[in-house]
């Protein structure tokens, strides 16, 4: 990693280029990563350094692993020089243009650098054209179908801009903002390969534009492709890594990246939040909720991913915490698709569905791509039965991102709902492609396999057994498994697995329904193997039950002791499993 | 009266008339001729008459002279008098009957006798017998004698190529087929120093050669300026921003389905020469396929108040053509904002004002076609066919409609006759395809389509992804599934909007047994079209034989 000091000269230079070519997000990443850059314990006492921050106490309580701050082995960092730039001074049409540009006047800035061959000018109008013609799709979208309408509409200045920065690169002549703005009008294309092409080369020559990175990122779906692309080293590639593996569900691997990166930038809000994205996708909830407690204290403005916060407290229903972040948000900035989603999760957990509704219908008002709105969206109308509705929320979800395994997940529920479990079980097979470690997705792939329509028990044993191996808390799973596998005429392997589920019973101390079914199979399958002993002790404990299960387990040890006796044993004692 | 008094009023009427003063000419060129009685006056008075547009008064003097039948010029303006009159027999009769073959070269035995006084004038002269067939061929076609039209106005260029009019009736109304055309023009006898007019007459006639052929071409006649005058560059002329050769080059983008382009250059002609004809023209078809409905709007708007319906002052003879076009510009209007009942009444009009305008009778045709119209459609199209030979369009869309009642034999005959007018438009080929498509005969479908791919000018775009598709239904169908899926894919890059690639991929797929990519792909085509019933059918039964293969192995042993 290259050192502090120069990472702070580089990223200070990148935000001037940035911000003065109306890259406004990549902008503001890079100078949240600036101040992120810890301070020299040599130069400031450690006293400044506390005041600089608050506490992170977070860090210190889950850092598992120490960060080693060599880098790893063979990864020599290309030092890339800082660009310069090739008009010093900007022209008086660039400023007018770049005025027009933030009172967003797109065409109008557009049309004032038609004739400028600045390389910055034609990237600002290249990128001035390419904005309103998104501008003009959303609007159009509304017109013809409503604000959540799906249409067909196409930024109509897609074809002209492709065309000119196709020339633009024939010729040599690009600079890697125009090379960017490339990749973006070709990933809007659709043509995907040579998208990622031309961002490659655009981070290659210059790295700091997070916004570049974002878009390769979102055109690595696979990890094939991600290890494929000819990508120099620069410490902002260790960024676009551990971001791409979050994305590619490889959560440990990411998480070790940005433990790496926090050596550097140890204060750096994004790199936590990234960190809680993972946490939470591991579905370790309390550690999500400590970094955001910690990140919500150093920032207490900040709306971005706060929605992901509002999903752990509502997963582990903590109502008070769940509605002081909402109220909070809502002062903030009411209008943000995060804070529309926190007041639908709010009000969803309070029971009020067809508010929550209202909540995200309003995210995705506000950004129709908002992904997590439109995955919770259909969980509401699941609740509410509208199962019509979820399928349509949900399909919009996997448009956006194909690789939700949430949104798979629900309009599979959806269409078991619907009493369509061929349907169902291709899209729960979809989410647990994607996320193989979830216990509930093999389940339900389960139950959709033990169906009267499909009846492929074998199927559904092997998804059962799948789910027992990714730590089933419900405990479904293995009382599953010993049923059907008692229903096929197993009895070995029933045995093993109520055995197995009768010992996490008893760890967890629960009792019920199928304590008693397996008790009842254990002591009977115990009996026709001869195995009395054990066959008393399950009869012993299932005399502790009222009803029917008690006089059987008189009946049984009375038949055990007949057996004992050496009497042979007649077939009057036979009892259904 | 001294003659060098008459000398001096000679020197007065030759004045007035490069002033326009026609009434003063009139006047003085009657008292020289009174005075004087030479045909050479008598002849100044009658053109001065002409140009003051009392053409039977002119008529009557030429015709009252002894020398009218001796004299060629007498007779060709006579002739033109005629025509003025619209007195096209007698104006061929004036003409003399000479016979012309189908080359176009003329045998008029019976005028040997003739004379043409050769004046020595300074400036290069047409050769009056180019004049005199270019004005047969007028006649013919007022006649409604197209045969006979086009073969005087062929014999018009080749007796003089600087007889731009007859190749412009010859290309403007596709009297001629590409092939046709080249072939005039290898048989034209250049001079020398026009080497230029050459290349130039190249661009101007249907461009049907690769593009890089056809840029050459260009390129060639863009650089023609330079080699003349590279040794002084004050003097650096070129026809680099000639607006005729632009715009053929526009009308070459057109062709080659690149509305962007074309729509830009014309709209920067338009700002420089906004009353030039073809690029007007160009320009609204561009448009309409562009769907900037408001740029036609306001471009119909001013078309119309520019040629108005009813003039007090005496009218240009192209001005019915002005009418049409901005009737024309009209149709194509509600053309775009799908009124095509509208569209159809206006594309009538234009028709109606100036009937060999091509543009509008295929608009005409089309406008019935977009509604399904097939019979008023087709005779739309037979008209466009019968009034203009060498367009190949109407052929292709009469077979188009053949296709769309499954008349699959009529409709493979009209495509081989466009075939036969323009054997290079891609298009034809595709159409071809798809009609061995529907006869089954695959074979002969995968030939037309790569034939179809391999026409194309520029490089593969978007307009072309319905043949890839195709091309990827007849692989399929020829079970050769590997092909089909690699040609679908390429589709994909072109557009990723179209279900029927997608149909196409999930049934590739399916039928080779990969349930999970197929259900994948009938989805993605379901998203696209919800209520596709192929789609939805084939869905269920993918979904059914995929689930009871079982778990997936991969899933199984990740």
């Amino acid at each position: 990693m290259s050192s502090k000091e120069s990472c702070r000269t580089e990223l200070r230079a990148a935000i001037r280029q940035l911000s003065d070519r109306c890259l406004y997000s990549a902008s503001k990443w890079a100078g949240e990563q600036l101040v992120g850059i810890e301070l020299d314990p040599a130069k400031f006492t450690p006293s400044n350094t506390r005041f600089q921050r608050g506490s992170s106490s977070i860090r210190r309580r889950f850092r598992t692993n120490e960060i080693t701050l060599t880098p790893i082995a063979g990864v020599s960092y290309v030092s890339t020089p800082v660009m310069e730039e090739d008009d010093a001074v900007d022209g008086d049409f660039y400023l007018l243009a770049k005025s027009y540009f933030d009172c967003r006047e797109y065409r109008r800035a557009a049309h004032v650098l038609r004739d400028q061959n600045g390389k910055k000018s034609i990237f600002l109008r290249c990128y001035a054209l390419f904005l309103a013609g998104e501008k003009r799709k959303e609007e159009e979208i509304i017109e013809l179908e409503g604000p959540l309408g799906k249409s067909d509409a196409v930024n109509r200045e897609l074809v002209a801009l492709e065309r000119e920065l196709l020339m633009l690169r024939k010729n040599g002549s690009i600079d890697p903002f125009c090379l960017y703005m490339y990749g973006l009008v070709l990933k809007e294309k659709g043509s995907e390969n040579l998208a990622r092409t031309v961002l490659v080369e655009s981070v290659n020559s210059y790295p700091w534009n997070w916004s570049a990175w974002s878009e390769l990122q979102s055109l690595c779906t696979t990890v094939d492709i991600l290890n494929s692309l000819p990508l120099n080293n620069h410490w902002m590639k260790d960024f676009f890594l551990a971001s791409a593996y979050l994305e590619l569900r490889m959560h440990n691997d990411s998480l070790a990246k940005y433990e790496y990166l926090q050596g550097t930038f140890s204060f750096s809000n994004y790199i936590q939040a990234q960190i809680a994205k993972a946490q939470y996708n591991l579905r370790d909830f309390d550690q999500v909720e400590a970094i955001f407690e910690d990140l919500m204290r150093n920032d207490p403005y900040r709306v971005e991913d706060m929605d992901m916060y509002s999903n752990v407290l509502y997963a582990k229903e903590s109502f008070s915490a769940l509605s002081y972040l909402a109220h909070r948000v809502f002062l903030t900035d009411k209008y943000r698709p995060e804070s529309c989603c926190i007041m639908g999760n709010y009000y969803s957990l309070k029971g009020q569905h067809e508010k929550s509704i209202m909540y995200f219908r309003r995210a995705l008002k506000l950004n129709k791509k908002f992904l997590s709105a439109w995955t919770l969206i259909g969980h509401e109308y699941v609740e509410m039965k509208n199962t019509a509705a979820a399928v349509e929320a949900y399909r919009r979800a996997v448009d956006v991102n194909p690789c939700d395994y949430r949104a798979w997940y629900g309009l599979g529920q959806a269409y078991e709902m619907m009493g369509m479990p061929l349907y169902a079980l291709n899209y729960f097979r979809k989410s647990v492609f994607l996320q193989p470690g979830d216990s509930r997705l093999w389940i339900a792939m389960a139950q959709c396999y033990e169906k009267e329509e499909l009846h492929m028990l074998e199927d559904a044993i092997k998804c059962y057994r799948r789910a027992v191996n990714c730590n089933d808390t419900e405990a479904i799973a293995l009382h599953q498994l010993a049923k059907l596998n008692a229903e096929l005429g197993r009895a070995e392997e029933a045995a093993f697995y109520y055995k197995k589920d009768l010992e996490r019973m008893e760890a967890e101390e629960r009792e019920g329904q199928n304590m008693v079914e397996a008790l009842v199979f254990l002591a009977t399958h115990c009996k026709t193997q001869k195995r009395f002993e054990e066959a008393e002790v399950y009869c012993t404990r299932l005399m502790d039950y009222k009803g029917p299960e008690k006089e059987m387990a008189k009946s049984l040890l009375r038949a055990i002791r007949i057996a004992r006796s050496g009497f042979p044993s007649t077939d009057v004692e036979h009892f259904p499993p | 009266m001294r003659e060098e008094e008459v000398e001096k009023l000679r020197g007065v009427v030759r004045d007035c008339v490069t002033k326009h003063l026609y009434s003063s000419a009139i006047f003085f060129a009657d008292k020289v001729a009174a005075f004087t009685n030479d045909p050479a006056d008598i002849y100044m008075q009658a053109q001065a008459l002409f140009l003051g547009r009392h053409f039977r008064r002119a008529f009557h003097l030429l015709n009252a002279s002894k020398i009218v039948l001796r004299d060629l010029r007498f007779r060709y303006l006579a002739a033109k008098c005629l025509e003025e009159l619209k007195e096209w027999d007698q104006c061929l009769q004036m003409l003399g009957d000479a016979k012309v073959d189908e080359h176009g070269n003329v045998y008029d035995s019976k005028d040997v006798n003739v004379m043409y006084p050769d004046e020595d004038g300074e400036d290069r002269e047409i050769n009056i017998s180019s004049a005199i067939c270019f004005l047969r061929g007028k006649a013919y076609e007022a006649l409604e004698n197209r045969a006979q039209a086009r073969l005087w106005y062929k014999a018009a260029v080749k007796a003089d190529p600087l007889c731009y009019e007859a190749l412009e009736c010859l290309i403007e109304n596709h009297m001629l087929t590409g092939e046709e055309e080249t072939s005039l023009l290898s048989s034209i006898q250049f001079g020398p120093e026009d080497d230029w007019l050459t290349s130039f007459y190249s661009c101007l006639i249907k461009k049907n050669d690769a593009e890089n052929v056809v840029e050459g071409k260009f390129i060639e006649l863009e650089k023609e300026g330079y080699n003349y005058n590279h040794s002084d560059p004050s003097f650096a002329h070129t026809w680099k921003n000639n607006t005729d050769l632009l715009v053929c080059k526009a009308e070459y983008y057109h062709q080659c389905g690149e509305y962007q382009k074309c729509f830009e250059l014309t709209s920067a002609l338009l700002e420089k020469d906004p009353f030039h004809m073809k690029c007007t023209l160009i320009h609204v078809a561009a448009a309409t396929e562009l769907g900037h409905s408001n740029e036609l709007y306001l471009m119909a708007c001013s078309l119309t108040k520019d040629y108005p319906e009813k003039l007090t002052v005496r009218t240009p003879s192209f001005f019915p053509l002005c009418r049409a076009l901005s009737w024309f510009a009209v149709g194509c209007y509600y053309y775009c904002i799908k009124k095509y009942e509208l569209s159809r009444r206006y594309f009538n009009k234009a028709t109606n004002h100036d009937g060999t305008f091509a543009p509008a009778w295929i608009g005409y045709g089309n406008a019935y076609a977009a509604k399904e119209v097939g019979d008023q459609a087709m005779s739309a199209y037979r008209t466009a066919a019968r009034l203009f030979p060498g367009c190949h369009l109407p052929a292709l869309y009469i077979g188009m409609e053949y296709m769309r009642t499954h008349s699959f034999k009529l409709a493979e005959q009209f495509f081989m006759q466009a075939k036969s007018i323009c054997p290079t438009d891609p298009l034809v080929y595709n159409e071809l395809g798809v009609v061995a498509y529907h006869k089954k005969e695959y074979d002969k479908a995968v030939c037309w389509f790569e034939k179809t791919l391999a026409h194309i000018p520029s490089a593969l775009s978007e307009i072309w992804e319905p043949t890839v598709v195709n091309l990827g239904h007849v692989y399929r169908k020829l079970k050769m599934f590997n092909e089909a899926i690699k040609t679908y894919e390429k589709a994909l890059t072109l557009s990723t909007r179209s279900v029927s690639t997608y149909a196409g991929l999930a049934y590739t797929y399916h039928l080779q047994d990969n349930f999970a990519v197929a259900i994948d792909m009938y989805e993605k085509a379901l998203w696209l079209k919800p209520d596709d019933k192929f789609c939805g059918e084939m869905l269920a039964i993918a979904l059914e034989e995929g689930a009871h293969r079982g778990m997936d192995p991969k899933l199984e042993y990740r």
